[in-house]
């Protein structure tokens, strides 16, 4: 899938915030989302990017990739499920 | 033709090596292994590892420094866990630039209060318990002294309370301003710095190197082995990023189990290792066995477990972040440093600390034959009950 064209539906920024918060928010945003709903995280700690695709794929939701931007924020993309 | 073929080889082998060893994060398994292998060669060089010890020195020092205590601590660069912090420090931050992952990290303003308020609940835990998440739980579980267990269910209470905590803060504290990173006007950097931080990285271990053979020069080669030990912590636990506080808060959290299975077959690893060393006495038998079983390690675990579900940090997770330049743990130390120095302090001078339990060697309650067999069930039990909480969720509280 290319991720530089996804349209997200809702878009969670956790920018600055470190482990084990962008987790939390993530798990709680999903759960206000609707099945089939694109959920796009940004992110800056590198420990998100062990966290977030392991979490993404748990209870029926896909990850579906992260692309790093220029300025040091990685973002993530989650399809609920 | 022949040689350039084979120089090009080598160069190919070297940089897929290179990307391997400090591009691609380590799987946590493996750091566990080789954690527990570390442990063990440390104990059998010195004394069991600890953390909170080089804390409270560095603490010492402050307080001896702005005149409040007159007697004049060991120098840091002298005192055993203050030179192994000082190793695990460098280690993540080589491993930090060679795998280009350095950057100097702002937090949003709260989070440092976190921090803060974190750092100090671990350094009272710390005082209590008679060490960290390491010396208090893993080195104490490991050198089979009872209070580590009681220091583990007392971590698992702490970290159930401070998720919580971190859950109820998430739904009625106003979100917190993401940090902006790109300001504005993105000047262009006279150094390429992705490019240059592998060299400092090698440049930093490469002195490390050469700091033991000093420390040797000068017949303190024991220290100086300890800051090597320390320096290969630190680069195991940056490349894996290893997570104590993890085996504790994702069994509430997501429910994943990896790190209690890591942190688990670590203990193991290390046991075997310290059995050896005991029961064949290459070492005294008790040696490490101090923390205050029960009251002391129970409640300190409790405190400590809050603490370092608030700080985002253990004692040795505060340590490596810091070495990735994550600037919310400085002050997380500074606050377990002088928490921690000051509460051993009132602990001594009061008597109190007497009252919170002693020692208790294992082996002398259950005997080597019963005891090495109770370790191991224990271990097993504990990850098999996490991935039966992974498949049924049975924990998670969110």
């Amino acid at each position: 899938m290319d991720l530089t064209i996804i349209n997200a539906d809702k878009v969670l920024d956790t920018s600055g915030l470190t482990c084990p918060m962008p987790l939390l928010k993530t798990k709680k945003t999903l759960k206000g989302m609707a099945s089939g709903e694109i959920l796009e995280i940004l992110g800056t700690d590198p420990g998100s990017k062990n966290d977030i695709p392991d979490f993404g794929n748990k209870g029926g939701n896909q990850f579906l990739g992260y692309v790093d931007d220029a300025d040091g924020v990685t973002k993530f993309y989650i399809k609920k499920g | 033709m022949e040689s350039v073929n084979f120089w090009n080889s080598v160069k190919e082998e070297t940089r897929k090596n290179y990307i391997a060893v400090f591009e691609e994060d380590w799987p946590a398994w493996l750091a566990g292994i080789f954690i527990a292998i570390l442990a063990i060669l440390i104990f059998l060089w010195q004394a069991p590892w600890g953390i909170a010890g080089g804390y409270r020195n560095w603490g010492d020092w402050f307080y001896y420094l702005i005149g409040f205590n007159s007697n004049r601590p060991n120098v840091p660069w002298l005192n055993s866990m203050s030179v192994t912090n000082f190793g695990l420090f460098v280690g993540a931050l080589a491993s930090a630039l060679m795998s280009r992952q350095f950057q100097i990290r702002r937090a949003p303003a709260f989070e440092y209060i976190k921090g803060l308020v974190g750092g100090i609940l671990m350094g009272a835990g710390a005082a209590l318990a008679g060490g960290c998440n390491v010396g208090g739980f893993y080195t104490a579980i490991g050198v089979f002294s009872m209070g580590g267990y009681a220091m583990m269910f007392g971590l698992g209470v702490g970290a159930y309370i401070g998720l919580r905590y971190l859950l109820w803060e998430m739904e009625h504290l106003p979100p917190q301003m993401a940090i902006q990173m790109s300001s504005g006007t993105v000047k262009t950097p006279r150094i390429n710095w992705p490019k240059v931080q592998p060299y400092i990285g090698g440049a930093i271990i490469t002195a490390a190197v050469a700091a033991f053979y000093l420390y040797s020069l000068f017949d303190k080669t024991q220290i100086g082995g300890l800051l090597f030990f320390g320096l290969l912590i630190g680069l195991v636990m940056h490349r894996s990023r290893f997570c104590f506080v993890r085996a504790f808060r994702c069994p509430f959290m997501t429910g994943d189990a990896e790190m209690v299975r890591v942190v688990a077959m670590s203990l193991m690893v290390y046991g075997l290792g310290s059995a050896v060393i005991k029961w064949s006495y290459i070492q005294p038998d008790t040696m490490g066995v101090y923390q205050p079983f029960w009251l002391g390690s129970l409640l300190g675990g409790l405190i400590f477990g809050i603490g370092m579900l608030i700080a985002g940090g253990c004692a040795s997770g505060t340590l490596w972040r810091i070495g990735e330049g994550h600037t919310k743990l400085v002050v997380t130390l500074i606050g377990f440093s002088l928490t921690n120095s000051m509460l051993l302090n009132i602990l001594k001078k009061t008597g109190l600390g007497e009252k919170l339990g002693s020692g208790v060697y294992l082996p002398n309650v259950f005997t080597w034959y019963f005891g090495l067999p109770l370790f191991f069930i224990f271990l097993l039990f504990w990850a098999l009950v996490a991935i039966w909480n992974e498949k049924t969720e049975k924990f998670v509280i969110f």
